[in-house]
């Protein structure tokens, strides 16, 4: 068991209006390959960038991203 | 495929093609005894040039193809990707440029390494750095597409 950094973003894009993953980029100022990258669980943002994503959506960090066990 | 991966890729097919056609030109000219200073010279201009035309060429159509995306600022993943590859380019640089010290040190080398070209000595140490500073090159772009292409 380890413990890995996971995300709600794809759910929460799709809570807000289908939100494409374009404007969430635009949004938070990063490219969409990275949102690509966050979503997919391939890069870890910075602490600023990930405050950055749990504003656009109106919510607190822990409801974005979970740092939690996984089974390997 | 994001503009900035485009744009890699395009440098480093540049990179390989142009420095490519350089030593097969410069292993024609040992083969036929022309290696002389002068042909040297002139190839490495043309390949810089080369370089500069070919580097501004792709890079106006990539931009052409890509055009929303061309003005694009690095985000911090793309800044981590670029440290990470110049990260390692930085090892092997280390290394070319301590072996270039060492031949400059003890040039009697050449005699052992390669003792039928004529050649002033600085012209090995010139293509030691280049050698070197080619391969790190072609390590930065490349652990870049890696880390783009696998991810970060």
């Amino acid at each position: 068991m380890s413990k890995v950094i996971t995300n709600n973003i794809r759910r929460l894009r799709f809570d807000f209006d289908e939100m494409t993953q374009k404007v969430l980029a635009d949004a938070i100022s990063v490219s969409r390959q990275t949102v690509v990258a966050i979503e997919k669980g391939k890069y870890s943002p910075s602490l600023e960038v990930a405050f950055k994503i749990a504003d656009v959506f109106n919510t607190s960090l822990d409801k974005v991203f979970q740092y939690q066990e996984i089974d390997e | 495929m994001s503009y900035k991966e485009r744009s890699i890729w395009a440098s480093l097919a540049i990179l390989i093609y142009i420095w490519f056609e350089y030593f097969s030109g410069m292993n024609q000219l040992y083969g036929s005894q022309k290696l002389t200073v002068d042909s040297i010279n002139e190839l490495l201009l043309d390949a810089v040039i080369m370089t500069i035309v070919l580097e501004i060429l792709l890079q106006i159509v990539i931009a052409i193809i890509d055009h929303k995306d061309a003005n694009y600022d690095e985000d911090e993943r793309d800044k981590l990707i670029t440290l990470h590859g110049c990260n390692n380019a930085y090892y092997f640089l280390l290394v070319g440029a301590h072996l270039a010290v060492f031949y400059s040190v003890f040039p009697t080398l050449k005699t052992y390494i390669l003792p039928s070209i004529d050649l002033p000595n600085g012209y090995f140490v010139m293509h030691l750095i280049i050698i070197f500073a080619l391969l790190s090159e072609i390590i930065r772009l490349a652990t870049q597409i890696r880390y783009y292409r696998r991810g970060f």
